[in-house]
């Protein structure tokens, strides 16, 4: 139902577009061939409503037209793109999980505590800085000042393992700082409402060590509704690191669609668009799927 | 006291002067106030009293399960010769279980949705007897089982949500009766279920107590329950205890305006008894409790006393003094009279 | 803005025939401001984005030079009494162009904010309290877009509609509306069935009425918490569109575009990038430690689709 919403809406962006988007896509110097032979390929000389259900069948079967620039298929575009990303945001959301659990957990034990003030502060101001601006100063600390770290760029895991990892710090530090303060805090009052609740009184009128306590019965159920906001983060970071992906000149998926916006490579950044709303929804899926295998209580 | 004293076996539990202050965000709130009594072998001692009487705070704080940031406990709890209150923490925690078992109001919370009720039951048993997981496992089962749980071993595997509220809260009591306890607190135990799991859950307590001699607390506002079951009854109002003496004593003479109030025995608080005699449940006594960061400098029951009789009623806290000639006592108090007191300067005949 | 009840949070006087049913406190403003006030880091941070407000209003007038006015051989000076925050590559003042950048930011945020404000708050009203095929319809509509991540819907918008700050109002407004909608129709779902709400339904009372007065009064806290949450996303929004070059456009100032220009020099000049950069930080810190105010004064259970990310 949202699929077919999502599809009809990614499929009207291109005929939203003033104009002939094919037209202004290629400029003023092309031949009325090349402009037929695109018009053609990506299905834009049919009626409209033909237009949909040719578009919306081809995108089932994986063909998602051909770029107006390059004329390689969308596919392919995005296929090249896709691990990058993917690598930068699942870093990225490890991070902000391996910062937010410890962090979180601590400052609900002690609240008030040091701990407990310093990490709101870092995380307060971890959601208010701009991911962009956080990658120059990074950027410009340890890869200008200190000359730690490369600037920018990609390799593969598979042709340079130090260099892949040495390429993904920084982003995934700059992409993560929001997800993990997010996080951070959720952890926080996770724990906090854990901490409250009933049952843990029970636990700890049985006699319970105070281990046991935590580690059963606060932890555990604190950690369940975890996986949903951190599903929730993942679907957001793989979008979100557009930007950071520009300042790192990281070749994922958000820098293809930006230069497609900026081309005016309209069948690219509809496959983008339309790839990021599937992988969004899957992943929302996928959350609901593993949290009704963790829980007993939605579990059948 | 005409009556002679006679040696009586040693209480489970002796509390005396038991003071809990909360610190709140509206400042001290002071919700148990200089609260004493004793519950003996075999027991049952019935606490009664509206919400934010204190009721609950008094047995949790006994067992150090207030968040210690915000409470301040005073005062004497000895459990079986050890005072609760001064005890180490780890001594506190090998005393919870096998000392005291606790019984919480309402069952759908009070057991954690996400572990199957055979862990929650083994690990409360493992915590105190180092047996085998088989061991405690096989044990709980018997547990499941004598608390009237059908199909014991199967149930060990399922979740909380899978059992209806009564069997929830036979599986509470079975947590609670794990380390046979010396003392059984019962904190609204009944509340939420409907009248026949109540009266099946009633049998059970009494059942395991006449067979184990655990000694009994059983704090509710239902004074259905309380004829039932209890030996003597406290009534508490405003963190103090405004009446006790035996089940008998306060139930059918009833000494102070609250408790008389509560049972719908004051003319002018309506709520007649039953035709057929029985005691109806707590009558609406109109008002509300005074905030415990605000108590009345006089009597807690000044503001909303229909009676008032006495000019001290305003200005002086009455003591809790004799009010009636006692009756005699049975389970732990054989052999004594136990008395019938009640904090009031309204001094009219106490008979109905 | 519809979904500010009136100040002073004076019941309406009962209609002729209204019964006396006990109305839940509505939220008391005055009581809601001391409260606030007494909230130290909430109170701060208004302080602050008023400070920053009226800047951005008088931009002009705080501004000691203007935005363009270039000084090529004072170029890329770093910060001095004369320009506190240095010079950019085309030797222009750094602190004039973010307070003037200041006035374009809040312009885009506070006018995205309102719009998705006021659409988003009717969609949910009427999904919320009609009900039936009105909440299907409408809320289907919220979940599609719902289902496009944030940045990348406001990106396919302004490819669609060209780049510009008009237009980065329009895209941030249709990213922020399915979440007004869904905090609204949350708390109207709340308080639909709540007795009052029957009583004055069972006496006649007109479905608007039922709406401006009952309604909307107590859907309003979580609605105003997540405005001030929103404004802080705007800013950022806003800025990181410009920062792709889809914003603002150049030479107007923008604190996105600014640091877009300023990472050009980041290893010669810091300051071209830092202070825009910084600039955003303390208005989007100051914009989420009012909303997290706001939220403990107004509406402590609830947790907002942004903040929490539960859904």
């Amino acid at each position: 139902m949202v699929l077919i919403g999502v599809s009809l809406l990614v499929f009207s962006l291109i005929h939203l577009v003033k104009g002939d988007p094919v037209r202004l896509a290629l400029g003023t110097r092309f031949s009325q061939e090349t402009y037929e032979a695109l018009q053609h390929r990506n299905g834009l000389d049919q009626p409209l409503v033909r237009q949909y259900f040719t578009w919306a069948g081809r995108a089932l079967t994986g063909d998602l037209g051909v770029s107006f620039r390059s004329g390689d298929t969308v596919t392919s575009l995005i296929g090249e793109r896709l691990p990058a990303t993917l690598t930068l945001a699942f870093a990225a959301v490890l991070l902000a999980l391996l910062i937010a659990v410890p962090l979180g957990t601590i400052s609900a034990l002690r609240p008030r505590s040091f701990v407990d003030r310093f990490a709101s502060v870092i995380s307060q101001i971890g959601i208010s800085v701009p991911d962009f601006w956080l990658a120059i100063v990074l950027i410009l600390v340890f890869a200008g000042t200190l000359g730690w770290l490369p600037t920018g760029g990609y390799v593969p895991l598979t042709e340079d393992p130090l260099g892949w990892i040495e390429r993904l710090v920084l982003p995934a530090i700059a992409a993560g700082v929001v997800s993990g303060s997010v996080l951070t805090r959720f952890v926080r009052s996770s724990v906090l409402e854990a901490m409250g609740s009933d049952h843990v009184r029970t636990a700890q009128a049985k006699g319970l060590h105070g281990h046991q306590v935590f580690g059963w019965h606060v932890f555990r159920n604190a950690l369940l509704p975890l996986v949903t906001v951190t599903g929730v983060q993942l679907a957001y970071l793989l979008s979100g690191v557009v930007v950071v992906e520009i300042v790192f000149s990281w070749p994922g998926l958000g820098q293809l669609a930006l230069q497609a916006v900026r081309s005016r490579d309209y069948p690219v950044l509809q496959g983008a668009i339309l790839l990021f709303a599937l992988v969004f929804l899957v992943i929302n899926l996928v959350v609901d799927l593993l949290y009704s295998r963790i829980d007993p209580r939605i579990r059948r | 006291m005409s009556a002679v004293p006679l040696p009586a076996a040693d209480p489970v539990l002796e509390v005396e002067d038991l003071r809990v202050e909360l610190r709140t965000p509206r400042g001290t709130a002071h919700v148990v106030n200089g609260l004493s009594y004793a519950v003996g072998q075999g027991e049952t001692v019935a606490v009664v009293g509206e919400s934010g009487s204190g009721k609950s705070v008094s047995v949790l704080a006994m067992l150090g399960l207030l968040p210690p940031r915000v409470a301040t406990v005073t005062g004497r709890a000895v459990l079986q010769g050890e005072d609760l209150l001064t005890m180490s923490p780890e001594r506190l925690r090998q005393v919870r279980g096998p000392g005291a078992g606790l019984v919480f109001q309402d069952p759908m919370t009070s057991l954690n949705p996400v572990l199957s009720i055979g862990k929650q039951l083994v690990e409360g048993i493992r915590a105190h007897d180092d047996v085998p997981k088989a061991v405690a496992r096989r044990r709980a089962a018997e547990l499941l089982g004598e608390v009237g749980l059908p199909e014991p071993d199967r149930a060990l595997d399922r979740f909380p949500h899978e059992l209806s509220g009564g069997m929830r809260q036979r599986v509470v009591i079975a947590i609670a009766l794990a380390n046979s306890p010396a003392l059984l607190i019962a904190d609204e135990a009944t509340t939420a279920l409907d009248v026949t799991v109540q009266a099946q859950i009633i049998d059970l307590v009494e059942r395991l107590q006449a067979d184990h001699g655990t000694g009994v607390i059983w704090i509710t506002h239902d004074l259905g329950v309380v004829a039932g079951i209890a030996d003597r009854v406290l009534v508490m109002y405003g963190g103090r205890c405004v009446e006790d003496g035996t089940a008998d004593d306060v139930l059918e003479r009833p000494a102070h305006p609250y408790t008389r109030g509560l049972l719908g025995s004051l003319p002018d608080l309506a709520a007649p008894l039953d035709p057929d005699g029985r005691v109806p449940d707590l009558a609406t006594v109109p008002g509300l409790p005074p905030p415990p960061t605000d108590l009345p400098p006089g009597c807690v029951f000044w503001p909303r006393c229909p009676v008032r009789s006495d000019p001290r009623c305003e200005t002086e806290q009455p003591p809790l003094v004799t009010v009636g000639p006692g009756t005699p006592g049975r389970h732990g108090h054989v052999g004594r009279v136990l008395e019938h007191r009640a904090a009031t300067w309204y001094q009219e005949g106490t008979a109905r | 803005m519809t979904a500010v009840p009136t100040p002073g949070g004076i019941p309406a006087a009962p209609a002729p025939g209204e019964p006396m049913v006990a109305r839940p406190a509505r939220p008391r403003w005055r009581e809601t401001l001391g409260l606030l006030v007494r909230d130290r880091t909430a109170a701060t941070a208004g302080l602050v984005l008023l400070i920053i407000i009226v800047v951005a209003i008088f931009d002009e007038t705080f501004a000691s030079q203007g935005p363009n006015e270039q000084d090529i051989p004072g170029r890329l000076q770093p910060p001095s009494w004369s320009h506190p925050f240095g010079t950019d590559d085309l030797g222009r003042d750094i602190l004039s162009r973010v307070i003037l950048g200041a006035s374009v930011s809040l312009k885009v945020g506070f006018l995205s904010v309102g719009l998705a404000l006021v659409v988003g708050t009717l969609i949910g009203l009427f999904a919320g309290f009609y009900g039936r095929w009105v909440d299907d319809a409408l809320m289907r509509i919220m979940d599609v877009l719902f289902a496009f991540p944030a940045v990348l819907l406001a990106i396919a918008i302004l490819a669609i509609r060209g780049p510009g700050t008009s237009n980065t109002i329009i895209a941030i407004a249709v990213v922020y509306v399915p979440i007004f909608a869904r905090v609204t129709r949350a708390s109207v779902l709340g308080v639909r069935e709540e007795v009052y709400v029957r009583a004055s339904r069972s006496i006649g009372a007109s479905d608007f009425r039922l709406l401006t007065r009952h309604v909307l009064p107590n859907a309003a806290p979580p609605i105003i918490v997540q405005t001030s949450i929103s404004l802080a996303f705007a800013v950022l929004a806003e800025a990181a569109l410009s920062f792709l070059g889809l914003g603002t456009q150049p030479p107007n100032p923008s604190w996105g575009l600014m640091l877009a220009e300023g990472n050009e020099f980041i290893n010669r000049a810091w300051w071209l990038a830092f202070f825009p950069g910084m600039a955003i930080v303390v208005t989007v810190l100051c914009f989420n430690l009012l909303g997290d105010g706001l939220r403990d004064v107004l509406d402590p259970r609830q947790r907002t689709l942004m903040a929490g990310g539960g859904r």
